[in-house]
């Protein structure tokens, strides 16, 4: 019996997966996921492409805080940049969702680079805050630059079609986001082995060093903000075809705040901490309201009561979180999967 | 296979086992209501959720829908419109209720398009103009007459009010940032312009908002005579006590979510002389129609206090229990089949809780009547009503 990994080249050091059994696991996950709309119910597949959404957005908030060290509360920004930018593509020129969610990505990009400029100067509270205004100056925009974003009352975006081909619902849209979150989770996975990605971490790790080191701060700051504010803008994009209506209200600051509590609770620094995390939290609140529907028959209050008890157990479960396990779910499984492969000599 | 991946087989049919779940069987119609109890709007939203909750409960008592026992599913939505975007999925996709009653503006136009394409009959509490067209918005329905024609009925009222004073009356709107307080604005704005009144102002009112001070010193500037308030009781009472401070003689009305019971209750004398649109009786009125309401109200919560809006919940479970039992009289019961039963309400009697209303196949608009409610001595005090015609021109607006 083995017990334990052995890397006896590089190669296998830099491999993806770090074992062929957890490439075929992904194989397998991957496989059940794509059969999941064969029967799955349309509520369980919203939750699915929410979840897609989800993980996109915060593997790109990820990329920025947790591989460079730029902490931003500016996601709910980037994803109504993303959203927008799909209303005003669909509406005005009729694209097709293949030129129409990297496009969006693309201006989610260039707006995020934009607000990546103080980054310069600013560091941590200080780059929050700046964040922070990027957040209320596009809430602002999306209120009243009317004409493009059609105000409090939204604008509608037709769905997603190719080739006459169109994902008009949560079962079709599922198989567009699957593939596209694998796609995007690969190419971040293999960007943190490259010299881009390796320069992300030095910044993070320490900015001075990677700057002695050779390493162009500034652009690559910009550039991971240009990265990040991509992935962000494609789970914009893909949240306003799923919607087909968006106004300002599907971007509150708490969305901000919750991707960045999914990379927390996931875990820093991590593409499984992000997808681990954006499932966590997206689910949290699902079972929550399943628990509290389910006692509301002999508890008429808990209706009422839902939403205290989905913002106090997100609360408490951050804070435990930085307790008990700072290093997120990602570091969990790590320790679960050490265990595993130890076996019979872990403890 | 090598020794992980034997370990790795038994674990996961043991998670998939546990993860199985057991499917119920149900007899009952199920009906989705999406309230908003915790959010901007809940000052109103959870008085009239309590009548649609009590109203369901004393159908099932006296018989249900031809036997069939009623289940309200219930869902606070918060008045955000991504949460009652998840909530009606979930209602449509997963409990899959026959149909939906439902709460705002915003999200009731933002659910349009799926509503049609579900075909699911959505009764909301809005009642915006825009729903009121069926070759655009066939399967939405509400029980009171639009915003637009109550926008329009209190406009009457002023137009009467001002009669034999020199010159136009000189109106104000001031509405809430979102779709139910823009909703019924374009109307007014026409009606003013064809009516001989001088719309002289606009107050957008954030929401929620502390004062509104600063725009009752523009609509003080601009002279405004009369101001409609496009919100909810609580922002009414911000305006009402703000507009006493600044010692404004301006003659106020309000909405059907502004103007209730409740409204002399928060703003106290601040409220004396208020106009509102008051498509039902408040709780209590001597009515055909009230005996059932007190009777419940008496025999499980008689400490409770209720508002007109607890009789708008009611009015409407009584309306969409009638299509329900019509189209279940008729065949199966499926959305198309509880859309065609509304379409046979004709003058359907509600025992005066509110205006008779009726349904067609080309015209969605209940009721045409508007009364007019004013606070006289912290009590409502019925002064007018106006009727609205269904103008082919109006539909939809």
């Amino acid at each position: 019996m083995r017990a334990g990994g052995f890397h006896t080249s590089y190669r296998s050091d830099m491999a993806l997966f770090d074992s062929p059994l957890a490439r075929r696991a992904v194989w397998l996950l991957f496989a059940a996921l794509a059969c999941a709309p064969l029967f799955a119910t349309s509520y369980w597949l919203d939750v699915l492409n929410r979840i897609c959404i989800a993980v996109i957005a915060a593997m790109g908030l990820n990329i920025l805080t947790g591989y460079t060290g730029q902490i931003s509360l500016g996601n709910a920004a980037f994803l109504a940049v993303g959203g927008y930018a799909t209303a005003a593509m669909t509406n005005r020129f009729e694209w097709p969702f293949p030129v129409v969610i990297p496009l969006s990505g693309l201006v989610a990009a260039l707006v995020g680079m934009l607000f990546g400029i103080p980054s310069l100067r600013l560091k941590g509270l200080y780059l929050a805050m700046a964040t922070l205004a990027a957040h209320f100056i596009v809430a602002f925009a999306s209120t009243h630059w009317e004409s493009v974003t059609g105000g409090v009352n939204g604008i509608a975006v037709p769905s997603a079609h190719l080739f006459g081909v169109e994902l008009g619902d949560d079962r079709r849209l599922f198989w567009l986001f699957l593939p596209l979150t694998a796609l995007l989770l690969l190419f971040a996975r293999n960007l943190f082995r490259t010299r881009v990605g390796k320069a992300f971490v030095a910044i993070r790790d320490q900015d001075l060093s990677a700057g002695v080191m050779g390493v162009d701060v500034f652009r690559m700051k910009l550039l991971s903000f240009a990265v990040s504010s991509f992935f962000v803008g494609v789970a914009g994009s893909l949240l306003a075809y799923q919607a087909r209506l968006i106004s300002p209200e599907y971007y509150p600051i708490s969305l901000a705040i919750d991707s960045l509590g999914m990379i927390i609770v996931g875990g820093l620094g991590s593409v499984l901490g992000s997808v681990l995390g954006a499932i966590f939290v997206t689910l949290l609140p699902e079972l929550l309201r399943l628990g509290t529907s389910a006692l509301s028959g002999s508890f008429p209050g808990m209706t009422e009561l839902f939403a205290s008890i989905k913002m106090g157990t997100f609360g408490l479960v951050l804070i435990l979180f930085l307790i008990y396990e700072p290093q997120g779910l990602a570091a969990s499984w790590r320790r679960l999967h050490a265990w595993w492969r130890l076996y019979p000599f872990s403890s | 296979m090598d020794n992980e991946t034997k370990r790795f087989v038994p674990a996961v049919l043991l998670l998939l086992c546990t993860l199985g779940f057991a499917a119920q069987a149900a007899d009952e119609i199920k009906v989705g209501g999406i309230f908003d109890l915790t959010g901007v709007t809940s000052d109103v939203g959870k008085s009239y959720a309590s009548g649609v909750r009590d109203g369901v409960a004393w159908t099932n008592g006296s018989g249900g829908i031809n036997g069939k026992q009623i289940k309200l599913i219930e869902v606070d939505y918060g008045y955000k419109i991504p949460e009652a975007v998840a909530a009606y999925k979930r209602m449509v996709g997963d409990d899959k209720v026959v149909l939906i009653n439902g709460w705002g503006t915003g999200d009731t136009e933002g659910l349009k398009e799926f509503v049609n394409k579900d075909k699911v009959p959505y009764i909301s509490a809005s009642f915006s103009g825009h729903l009121t067209n069926p070759a655009k918005t066939p399967y939405n329905f509400f029980v009171a007459p639009s915003y637009s024609d109550q926008l329009r009925a209190w406009l009457s009222w002023v137009k009467a009010d001002a009669k034999g004073k020199p010159g136009n009356p000189k109106v104000a709107f001031m509405y809430g940032d979102n779709a139910y307080g823009k909703s019924p604005m374009e109307a007014g704005r026409q009606f003013c312009k064809e009516n001989g009144l001088d719309l002289v102002d606009e107050a957008v009112l954030p929401s929620p908002f502390p004062d509104a001070t600063s725009q009752l010193l523009n609509l003080k500037a601009k002279g405004a005579e009369y101001a409609y308030i496009n919100v909810t009781t609580t922002g009414v009472s911000t305006v009402l006590k703000d507009a006493k401070k600044l010692g404004l003689t301006i003659k106020f009305g309000s909405n059907p979510y502004g103007f209730s019971e409740a409204l002399p209750a928060v703003a106290k004398e601040a409220a004396e002389g208020v106009t509102g649109v008051m498509p039902d009786v408040p709780f209590g009125e001597d009515v055909p129609g009230m005996k059932r309401l007190t009777d419940f109200h008496a025999k499980h919560h008689p400490a409770d206090t209720h508002d007109a809006l607890y009789v708008r919940g009611w009015t409407y479970v009584l309306v969409w229990t009638e299509a329900l039992k019509r189209a279940d009289k008729a065949g199966p019961i499926t959305g198309e089949s509880v859309r065609a039963a509304f379409e046979t309400l004709v003058n359907f009697d509600l025992g005066g809780l509110t205006s008779n209303v009726t349904y067609t196949a080309t015209d969605h608009r209940p009721a045409t009547k508007t009364p007019i409610y004013q606070i006289k001595g912290g009590k409502l005090v019925k002064v007018a009503e106006y009727d609205m015609p269904r103008k082919p021109e109006w539909l939809g607006q």
